[in-house]
């Protein structure tokens, strides 16, 4: 691993050099004061910092709505046109928590089944990854084994330093960046980096006796006391940077043409189970909100090893009626200490 | 109402229509329909809520 | 109100009781549902309870017995309103009424308080309230961190309600609702307006938590989600999010209470109650009619005519 620096101005003028050569996606103010992550144009806009982007990056590799192929019945018979491909393009800013869920995502669109969208998109993708220097009261990454300063899942790690950004290479993708611009790069620097404190203050949820309390309990009367106040909406599992479910459609104007597409999908939605039939399985709120919590603190590592949650705070910021999966995990642990709350 | 809602999130005023005719006002629905043709194809092609697929 | 929630539960009058409980962290509060009157004591009132929390008693309608709920000036509205469309009876229903001067916006309190205290106590002071903490005072006035559509108030204590809880709100109501929010964009050009919405709907996830927090919303089976009839399709682009949202602002037109709950819920900052505002605003200048919810047997405006109605289409 090469470790290197780059000054704030040189980051900006690499952020415009980038804007202009290859796409550039970063997180940007939008003119009502919310922080997005989007194509930007202009690298004079991109935050250098920022606590907590409202929605992750996880639609730059799995977009709301994503067009998979165009079909066409004609005198030949059956054309599918596929719709798979994407351009180059370099994510910067994007917080250890977001390179987590992606990481996280990995096993799920590229593991047993290869998904050719997603392995594109993210084939195509370099990440820029940048350290927490303030993190936001409603964080709480370390409860998952990492901090507001780890790299990992970044081609190129940045750590605030000194005046500048210490550039921890991490991957070939990274080598190569820095040899596209290896003019704005310098030696790494002595100056201490500014994550190394704040790694303290982000809170640290305790997990014990969560895992096995949800491995042999299937029905808790616990989440009788959470449901009710469920709106049902798909607020958590959107802004979550790991929840990954999708429906498809085909989608016709009732000719001999249309396309195929797949869109987000929530399991907080009444018809999420729905079957042919009109049997569904989670037939209720209760149903449904103890799918999300059981998939991010069980199944996910059931499934892959991998943390469900990654600590960003998003859902419980953007809850309307404050369901808080922090309360949860401590409601849970008392609960597996005490037999209830 | 809906005619109004359209206009406030910009749509061009005229994009749409309503009128009452009944089928025995044969020259006002002439007339109508003809005011409207020519309305609308000098407000030009609709931009908005195209078909994106 | 504790004590009116633990009464009405001791005996019997109701099984339920919707109102707010302590949120995570100062500035949240969160629904709670008691039915043992032991935990009335969870229940709080302060300038955070901003849910609405009517659209609850559309889960509550074919059980047994009868629930109470809490209810602010402009959360009664909405009870009226399901009281007259036939979604709950009245007689199921124990409303406590609240008093309100006004909620406070969390985005513009945030920077201000430490997330990790809770208000202990809340004294209403001039303009604005003051937050009492174990760790001291947060002073906040209406003007700097309440709630935008606190700003149009025209029901500071509610319009229906069984028993009230605490001493009425002397704030004033605005008669005259100027509608200066909807006629700021009316004044744009129309470049400027569709740019405008475009931007915004842009944003649109299509999570469905504007409609699932309204409780104009009660269809049983939202025609959103009926994707097969293909009238809206489920993928979230420009040209949907716009059907979208101007389709669900004219299904509720004339039974919008304009409680705010859908713009506060959007997660992503859209200007929805501006939208319903309009028809609102429209409802009033076509048909002079008065915000709907106001009185329990008030008129079903979008639902009857009169041979005075305006012609715009003759």
């Amino acid at each position: 691993m090469e470790k290197l620096f780059i000054s704030r101005d040189s980051l900006k003028k690499l952020l415009d050099r980038l804007a202009r050569n290859l796409n550039l996606v970063a997180p940007v103010k939008d003119p009502e004061g919310i922080i997005m992550f989007g194509p930007v144009a202009d690298a004079g806009q991109v935050l250098l910092e920022y606590q907590n982007s409202t929605l992750p990056p996880k639609s730059f590799f799995f977009p709301q709505t994503e067009r998979l192929f165009k079909f066409s019945y004609g005198q030949e018979g059956m054309a599918l046109e596929d719709m798979c491909g994407s351009d180059k393009r370099v994510l910067f800013g994007v917080h250890p928590c977001d390179l987590k869920s992606i990481l996280s995502l990995d096993p799920v669109f590229a593991g047993a089944y290869k998904d050719p969208y997603y392995i594109n998109k993210r084939e195509n993708s370099a990440i820029i990854g940048l350290a927490c220097s303030n993190p936001s009261p409603g964080c709480f990454c370390a409860t998952f084994g990492f901090g507001p300063d780890d790299g990992e899942g970044s081609d190129i790690m940045l750590t605030p330093s000194g005046k500048g950004f210490d550039a921890d290479v991490l991957t070939d993708k990274g080598q190569e960046i820095v040899a596209s611009y290896k003019d704005l790069f310098e030696k790494a620097g002595d100056s201490p980096r500014i994550a190394g404190e704040t790694r303290l203050t982000v809170k640290k949820l305790d997990l014990t006796g969560i895992k096995e309390l949800l491995d042999g309990n299937f029905e808790l009367e616990y989440w009788n006391q959470v449901f009710e106040k469920c709106l049902g909406c798909g607020i958590c599992t959107y802004v979550c940077p790991t929840c990954h479910c999708f429906d498809i459609y085909d989608s016709s104007k009732g000719g001999c043409d249309g396309e195929r597409y797949r869109s987000w999908d929530s399991c907080m939605f009444t018809h999420f189970t729905m079957m042919a039939g009109g049997h569904n399985p989670r037939p209720s709120k209760k149903e449904r909100v103890r799918n999300r919590f059981m998939h991010k603190l069980k199944y996910h590592i059931d499934r892959y090893g991998l943390a469900g949650c990654v600590g960003c705070g998003r859902c419980v910021k953007s809850c309307p009626v404050n369901i808080d999966i922090r309360r949860i995990i401590s409601d849970l642990g008392e609960v597996s200490r005490n037999g209830q709350l | 109402m809906f005619k109004r809602l359209l206009e406030f999130v910009g749509f061009e005023p005229g994009r749409l229509s309503a009128r009452w005719i009944s089928g025995s006002e044969g020259a006002k629905f002439a007339a109508t329909a003809q005011k409207i043709t020519d309305h609308t194809r000098a407000l030009g092609p609709n931009t908005k809520m195209r078909d994106e697929n | 109100m504790r004590e009116i929630a633990r009464d009405l539960l001791e005996s019997g009058q109701v099984n339920l009781v919707i109102g707010y409980g302590r949120g995570t962290g100062i500035l949240r509060t969160t629904p709670v549902f008691i039915r043992k009157p032991s935990d009335a004591g969870q229940l709080v009132y302060n300038p955070l309870c901003g849910n609405n929390l009517v659209k609850y008693l559309l889960d509550q309608r074919n059980k047994e017995g009868r629930a109470a709920v809490c209810v602010k000036g402009c959360d009664s509205r909405a009870v009226n309103r399901l009281i007259q469309d036939r979604q709950i009876d009245r007689e199921k229903v124990y409303i406590i009424g609240l008093p309100c001067g006004g909620i406070l916006d969390p985005d513009r309190v945030e920077g201000a308080v430490d997330p990790g205290e809770e208000i202990k106590e809340t004294v209403i002071s001039g303009e604005g309230y003051d937050l009492i903490t174990a760790a001291g005072k947060y002073s906040f006035t209406m003007a700097g961190a309440g709630s935008e559509k606190c700003s149009t108030c025209q029901n500071h204590n509610p319009v229906v309600y069984d028993v009230m809880a605490g001493d009425p709100s002397d704030t004033p109501d605005i008669k005259d609702d100027g509608f200066d929010d909807v006629r700021k964009i009316e004044e744009m050009t129309v470049e400027q307006k569709s740019a405008y919405w475009d931007r915004q709907f842009s944003r649109c996830l299509r999570c469905y938590a504007c409609r699932n927090s309204c409780t104009a919303c009660s269809c049983r089976e939202c025609v959103f989600d009926q994707v097969n009839t293909g009238w809206v399709s489920r993928s979230s682009n420009l040209s949907e999010n716009t059907a979208f949202h101007l389709i669900r602002a004219f299904h509720v037109a004339g039974r919008c209470v304009d409680c705010g709950e859908c713009e506060r819920v959007c997660p992503v900052g859209i200007p929805l109650r501006v939208l319903n505002r309009k028809i609102l605003m429209d409802l009033k200048d076509l048909f002079n009619t008065a915000t709907p919810g106001l009185t329990p047997d008030g008129e079903r405006v979008l639902g009857q005519f009169s041979a005075d109605d305006p012609e715009e289409f003759m």
